[in-house]
């Protein structure tokens, strides 16, 4: 069975958004990959979305005549709640992108449009949907327990970014090994204005379902706040009301967020709770970056985030990971642990950020050998080159 | 296993013992909600033979703190081991939760 190209509503009321859009994105028109749909506004979208069931997902602008964008996400999953919606937002509108997010939209992209950036948006919300549907389809065939790892499972792959932003003279990588049974880490890597670039690790406390579903809103409201706030103290603490709000599962999520500045090297962090990440030197030596007295997101309605700076000379490497990688255990009291972890950069100094992946995923797993994995692993590492080009 | 508690007066106190991690989270939530009752004063969770919890462990923790909070009941914890302690104080538990070295400063600081 060849697969029909996916079918995507691009709502918007200017008229050079269809030729754009229809240019920009003829490749994968010709190729047969997509096929796009065009709608002026909210009412003639709902129309479109009446007479095709088959419309994936919906790409639209927020300011348009008749019906907005944020009135259309409300009808959207009326119709078929599997429709994926990402929505155009202008630069820094948090309260707009923020009131999106809670009405469901999967992802948003900010004015003025970078179709790079849109078409992996789009790429990783169509992949997200065709997971999510796999997901489903599987459902009726296993177990319950099961299935809802699985639906976890893919929910959490599915929103990595495996492309990372990089500059003249830095660069980053991660990459996370899941669990089987999920546990619910997530990174992200946020390009911000100004050759700032945000970099996030977190942890979500449990597994599941419902811990997917909390990383998810996690990881959507942290981009959200990135973008619209550069103290990351402000971050965090923005997130931290948000997921408050009507959480009584007792869940909670450990997040590192740190923005770093490639015009002075300086990387300004705060800590919600997470394992202080490492600054590995260009000899292999280390140093943990000091606690800022935060706790973890979600566990009390108002907190102060402080927030601390550190600077990063040509050849060192943030290290980022989370306690899959220093919890890792081969019995029930022999942990991976923090000291192993810095004399393996001590014995193999890490040149790149992917290097500094690649030898901590290696000596995990040697350390565990064959045991069943029980925990996410994962690592982001941000290198400032030690030339600059 | 039930989890081993005795009452003291008014003062519940429960032992955890070796790990709390996904695996048996929800049983030890279970096992301390049966034993905790409306009337207790206080809780103490005894954590000396803990030696390893994880975040699905602290969650119940947060859950129990949450509902003492809501009855009014106060709670706190002893005996950390020092990996045990460092968790608490990483993900910032330790700013709600009252730690203490031993049952007994635990018991004179309600």
């Amino acid at each position: 069975m060849t697969e029909r190209p996916n079918r995507i509503l691009v709502v918007d009321d200017e008229p050079d958004v269809q030729p754009l859009f229809s240019q920009r994105m003829r490749r994968d028109i010709r190729a047969g990959r997509l096929e796009l749909l065009f709608a002026g506004n909210g009412v003639e979208a709902l129309e479109v979305l009446n007479r095709d069931p088959d419309i994936d997902m919906v790409v639209t602008d927020i300011n348009m005549p008749q019906m907005d964008g944020l009135t259309l996400l409300e009808h959207i999953p009326k119709i078929d709640s599997d429709i994926r919606a990402i929505i155009i937002s202008a630069y820094g509108d948090m309260k707009n992108i923020r009131t999106a997010m809670n009405r469901g939209a999967f992802d948003f992209v900010t004015k003025p449009l970078d179709f790079d950036d849109l078409r992996v948006t789009i790429d990783r919300t169509l992949n997200h949907l065709k997971e999510w549907r796999e997901a489903l389809a599987s459902r009726d065939k296993l177990v319950a327990l099961q299935n809802e790892l699985d639906i976890a499972h893919h929910m959490q792959q599915s929103i990595l970014p495996t492309q990372f932003a990089k500059g003249n003279d830095w660069e980053i990588f991660a990459s996370m090994e899941p669990a089987r049974n999920v546990g619910g880490d997530f990174y992200d890597v946020v390009p911000l204005e100004d050759g700032h670039v945000g970099i996030a690790i977190a942890d979500v406390s449990d597994k599941g379902v419902p811990s997917a579903l909390f990383m998810m809103s996690t990881r959507t409201m942290l981009k959200g706040a990135a973008i619209g706030l550069l103290d990351p103290g402000d971050v965090l603490k923005e997130v931290n009301a948000l997921l408050q709000e009507g959480n009584d599962t007792g869940m909670f999520v450990t997040v590192f967020y740190g923005v770093y500045n490639s015009n002075t090297g300086e990387l300004t962090y705060a800590n919600a709770g997470h394992n202080p990440p490492l600054i590995v030197r260009p000899d292999g030596s280390s140093v943990l970056l000091p606690m800022t007295g935060g706790i973890a997101l979600g566990v009390i309605p108002e907190f102060d985030f402080s927030e601390n700076t550190v600077k990063l000379e040509p050849g060192d490497t943030a290290f980022l990971y989370t306690d899959g990688v220093t919890e890792a255990a081969r019995s029930d009291e022999d942990f991976f642990g923090l000291e192993r972890l810095r004399d393996i950069f001590a014995e193999t100094p890490p040149k790149s950020p992917k290097e500094a992946n690649d030898v901590t995923f290696a000596a995990v797993h040697a350390f565990v050998g064959n045991l069943p994995q029980t925990d996410d692993i994962t690592c982001l590492a941000l290198t400032r080159s030690e030339k600059t080009p | 296993m039930p989890i081993e508690s005795v009452r003291e007066g008014g003062t519940l106190i429960a032992k955890a013992e070796a790990r709390i991690d996904g695996a048996n989270a929800k049983a030890f939530q279970d096992d301390l909600e049966s034993v905790i009752e409306r009337e207790d004063h206080a809780v103490i969770l005894d954590l000396e033979n803990l030696f390893y919890i994880s975040s699905a462990g602290l969650r119940v923790i947060l859950l129990t703190a949450k509902a003492l909070q809501r009855q009014e009941t106060e709670f706190a914890v002893c005996g950390l081991s020092d990996s045990v302690k460092e968790i608490f104080q990483i993900s910032g538990f330790d700013k709600i939760i009252p730690m203490h070295p031993t049952v007994h400063d635990a018991k004179n600081a309600l």
